[in-house]
């Protein structure tokens, strides 16, 4: 059987599931769970063929298209509904379909106790997987607009699932509309690239854009004006584009809608808020790379606002006692580091960040909904502790992911955050590289906080808690393993240049994954003019090696030191004064990193208080001067009309005379004409 | 008997208003045509003025009367008799009579009007004054392509033309006339129940 | 000079006379007045056609046959004004038209 022919149903399966279980989930009750993991499962099977495939190469170096139909056949404007894989989208399939699978796994037992809302959750959950796996296949800037609304869409859902609760009201909508924001950039991006190319599909049109010139089709077809080739600068369409993704991804100053994104229920942190829909900004730059090649401006933008959001969320996650908030800011943390990769130009370190961070934070995520589920549903850091012995297995595979993030190798967050600080430092990006060093301390520096106030020390936890504490079944801790294997597997897996898996995959001695993803950036790296270098591992690259596990380590001893460390002999106790001393010393920056740099603050300010001034003067500019004037001239016709019906006096002889000085203004006129 | 004796002192009055305009036509070298002319014009512009201006309103019939004579006059020194004899029967005889009539017909002696003119008249005298200028400039501005000799037309011309060129027009006057006193019948009948 | 002879000197002491009654028309406030009024333009364009069928050979027979409809036209006219004013006085219990208001709104 062709592989590609598989492509459509892999998408087609969870929007299945979604529609079944939206009908007949109601009535299932505790069972309505089976059919959404089952399409998720076999859509899993289904994109692991067909990543295989693409990966070696079997569906060439320009991918995989699936036309189904022709969507919209208007004129010269076609758009087909296709799907295209190439081995970028074969790299996000393995994130997508696997950390989905994992996690509707996990959230039949983490949803139990929601009897009401299973079924409802669950359908919620294939609507996303439909969505996102939409985004990631569409052949069409249009397709995968509708995806990118769609997943916004799933993510209200189920950021608000448990809508009762007014944060969470708050949150979904806070979410949904600073999305918007983005929204709007995207899509005025994709009528740009309309307007300039007169295509929408996704290759067509970059081809067009980066061979730096509309080409003549469209303008002969008439879609676009041929008077003004090229009207729209690829810069514009370029940051437009970046205004999408930093929606999506939550990037400077669009951050804000994330962290209040917990709210939902903690699998769909992990699934939409950490794993998957926040990467697709990530990979919508990634797959537009030769139009941020051709703006050079723009690229710079890109990674200045990727590495500003990683150290301004590394900040504000050093002080939050909300286990999940620390995990948000992390998250948005290593985003900005993707979007720092992304506007230097190693999209390949992108990526792979985004792969390894995608299982890693899939992972903590998991992790801290089991934490939270053992304590009945606390968040708040403060009244954990010592619960190490109590959940081994959450423990466990939380340290691995900690370790992970903390940039200790040879797990994968080690090697893709050394791949993006190694590629910014090469490329000439020194602010970056130094900025982005100075977030690795503070990201090993909040990870291990995080590991230290939960799982070390003595308990804080209730009094009427405590006793009831208690491992997650295994239906939710074997997905944490089979998450944690990944997080420890798959950074050495994908730079790893030779033998055994090199020649199996076709690659030439670079990375397994920068060889995968060779052809995607192919053209984009030929408008930068940069080359592959070699990997010197006793030059510049070890140095830079030994750099990064330096940081992370100074962040960790850090961490330990004023937080505590129960790791096998290492053991040491927390040091509360000594934290208390060290925030009263830079007071200003510790209420800073606290109220999340106020910028729920800024906002209410700008929106709620000089944009509600601005919609009050605009409704008192509504009432009274718009109003007022077609008040004023109704007014202005009542009274002039009422003013000269004085004239209709009912009296004949009153318009007799009207007649006679009609007759004088004619007659005199006609004179004066005529005299002339 | 009163009456005829007010109208006996208009024609006296205009006499009197007419004779130095007379004299000075008749002696200055002017033909009759011509004094006749200026003494019945005068005539009819003072007592049309009366028309229009006096109190009583039996004086101001009366007055009209004196005007339509007098225009009946000129109307025979530009020569067209017919039209003469037919002003003295029509206007004299019926309208004026059936004016009469009204007038008495609605007049209150018992409250008679206080104010004979509206509150517009002046800007009506003020329109008219304009309107009588304009008119005048109007004429004199006009050539009218007019012969300076006056043809005393025939009663026998006017027969032949009215009774067979013009006969359907003749007729439709006559049925007009007829519809006009059904008419006036009609809408002056006192209605059976209406009280008074 | 020939005054009786000039078409001017009709037409002007028409136009005099049709001001005349335009004033009493516009004027007075007895409706019989008015009437009268009306009866004074109505011979006022009467002279003048008499005097332009006189003197314009074009018009000869033309003005007077004219001049003789306008008599009977204006004769049914003040028949059926005349009854018009009895009716209203009637009605109305006055001859003034400045208490006729019933177009007034």
């Amino acid at each position: 059987m062709n592989a590609a022919s598989l492509i459509p149903l892999i998408a087609a399966l969870p929007i299945a599931g979604f529609l079944f279980t939206a009908v007949a989930g109601r009535r299932l009750g505790r069972r309505a769970w089976v059919v959404p993991v089952a399409v998720v499962a076999i859509a899993w099977a289904m994109a692991m063929v067909v990543v295989a495939t693409a990966l070696s190469g079997g569906f060439g170096e320009s991918g995989a298209v699936v036309k189904l139909w022709e969507w919209i056949p208007a004129g010269a404007v076609r758009v087909e509904a296709a799907f295209f894989v190439d081995n970028l989208t074969a790299s996000l399939l393995i994130v997508v379909t696997t950390v989905g699978l994992l996690v509707h796994v996990y959230s039949i037992g983490y949803m139990a106790h929601d009897e009401a809302g299973y079924w409802r959750f669950f359908a919620y959950l294939n609507l996303f997987m439909f969505s996102m796996l939409l985004l990631v296949l569409g052949d069409s800037w249009l397709t995968v607009f509708a995806a990118w609304e769609l997943v916004g869409l799933s993510s209200y859902l189920l950021i608000g699932f448990w809508y009762r609760k007014n944060s969470a009201a708050l949150a979904s909508k806070k979410a949904f509309i600073v999305n918007r924001v983005g929204d709007v950039g995207f899509a005025l991006g994709i009528m740009a690239i309309f307007v300039d190319t007169g295509t929408l599909n996704i290759r067509d049109s970059i081809g067009h854009l980066a061979s730096g010139g509309v080409s003549l089709a469209p303008c002969a077809q008439g879609v676009v004006s041929c008077a003004a080739s090229m009207p729209i600068p690829v810069w514009v369409i370029a940051l437009l584009i970046l205004a999408g993704a930093m929606g999506k991804s939550a990037q400077f100053p669009l951050h804000v809608w994330l962290p209040d994104a917990m709210e939902g229920p903690t699998p769909v942190s992990a699934l939409i808020h950490a794993a998957t829909m926040v990467n697709a900004g990530v990979y919508l730059v990634a797959r537009a790379n030769p139009i941020f090649a051709s703006a050079p401006g723009a690229m710079v933008v890109v990674a200045g606002i990727g590495i500003f959001t990683a150290i301004l969320a590394a900040s504000i996650a050093m002080t939050q006692t909300d286990i999940k908030r620390v995990l948000a800011y992390s998250t948005l943390s290593q985003l900005g580091y993707m979007f720092a990769a992304l506007g230097v130009g190693a999209w390949t370190a992108a990526i792979f960040h985004l792969m390894a961070q995608g299982f890693t934070k899939g992972l903590l995520f998991l992790a801290s909904g089991s934490v939270i589920h053992a304590v009945h549903d606390g968040q708040d850091m403060r009244k954990m502790g010592g619960l190490a012995k109590k959940l081994p297995h959450t423990y466990r595979t939380m340290l691995i992911g900690s370790i992970g993030m903390a940039g200790i190798p040879p797990l994968a967050g080690f090697f893709s955050k050394d791949e993006i600080l190694g590629e910014t430092f090469k490329a000439g990006f020194i602010w970056v590289w130094a900025i982005g060093v100075l977030v690795a301390v503070m990201t090993a520096f909040y990870m291990f906080r995080l590991i230290g106030l939960t799982f070390w020390g003595e308990s804080r936890v209730d009094e009427a808690v405590a006793p009831k504490v208690h491992e997650s079944p295994a239906v939710m801790t074997v997905p944490l393993w089979l998450l944690a294997i990944p997080a420890m597997l798959l950074g050495l897996l994908l730079s790893w240049p030779g033998p055994p898996l090199g020649p199996l995959f076709g690659q030439k001695g670079t990375g397994l994954l920068a060889s995968w993803l060779e052809p995607v950036y192919k053209d984009g790296l030929a408008i930068l003019g940069r080359g592959e270098e070699a990997f010197a591992l006793f030059g510049i690259d070890g140095v830079l090696i030994l750099v990064s596990v330096a940081v992370a380590v100074i962040g960790m001893v850090a961490a330990w030191r004023l937080f505590g460390v129960e790791i096998g002999s290492l053991r040491r106790r927390g040091n509360h004064e000594q934290v208390r001393e060290l925030t009263a010393r830079v007071p200003f920056l510790y209420r800073a990193s606290l109220n999340k740099w106020w910028f729920d603050e800024i906002n209410h300010l700008l929106f709620i208080v000089i944009g509600g001034r601005v919609a009050a003067f605009a409704w008192w500019f509504d009432v009274n001067v718009v109003d007022g004037i077609v008040n004023g001239i109704g007014s202005v016709t009542r009274r002039s009309g009422s003013g000269l019906a004085r004239v209709q006096t009912g009296r004949v002889q009153n318009y007799a005379l009207g007649i006679a000085v009609g007759l004088i203004v004619m007659v005199g006129s006609y004179a004066l004409l005529a005299s002339r | 008997m009163r009456a005829w004796l007010y109208l006996l002192a208009f024609a006296v009055a205009a006499g009197i208003v007419t004779t130095p305009a007379l004299l000075i036509f008749v002696f200055g070298g002017h033909s009759v045509d011509d004094a006749l002319f200026v003494a019945l014009a005068t005539l009819m512009l003072v007592s049309a003025l009366a028309v229009v201006s006096m109190r009583d309103i039996i004086r101001c019939g009366l007055a009209m009367i004196v005007c339509f004579l007098s225009l009946a006059g000129i109307y025979v020194i530009v020569g067209s008799p017919l039209v003469a004899a037919a002003q003295v029967i029509v206007y004299i005889g019926a309208i004026s009579v059936l004016i009469l009539f009204a007038i008495m017909l609605t007049q209150s002696k018992a409250a008679p009007a206080k104010l004979v003119f509206q509150t517009q008249a002046a800007p009506a005298a003020v329109a008219a004054i304009i309107l009588v200028v304009l008119i005048t400039l109007g004429i004199s501005a006009t050539d009218w392509g007019e012969v300076s000799v006056r043809v005393r037309l025939g009663t026998d011309t006017l027969a032949r033309a009215f009774f067979r060129d013009d006969v359907l027009p003749f007729e439709v006057v006559s049925v007009l006339l007829l519809a006009a006193v059904v008419g006036g019948v009609f809408i002056a009948k006192r209605e059976k129940d209406a009280p008074s | 000079m020939n005054l009786a002879n000039t078409l001017d000197a009709y037409l002007v002491l028409a136009g005099a006379l049709f001001c005349i009654g335009a004033f009493g028309f516009l004027a007075r406030r007895n409706a019989i007045s008015m009437l009268m009024s009306i009866e004074l333009m109505l011979n006022a364009v009467n002279l003048s056609i008499v005097a332009f069928g006189a003197f314009i050979p074009g018009l000869r027979t033309t003005g007077s046959i004219i001049a003789l409809m306008v008599i009977a036209v204006a004769a049914a006219e003040a028949t059926v004004g005349l009854a018009i004013v009895v009716a209203i006085y009637r009605n109305r219990k006055t001859p003034l038209v400045d208490e006729y208001d019933a177009m007034r709104r």
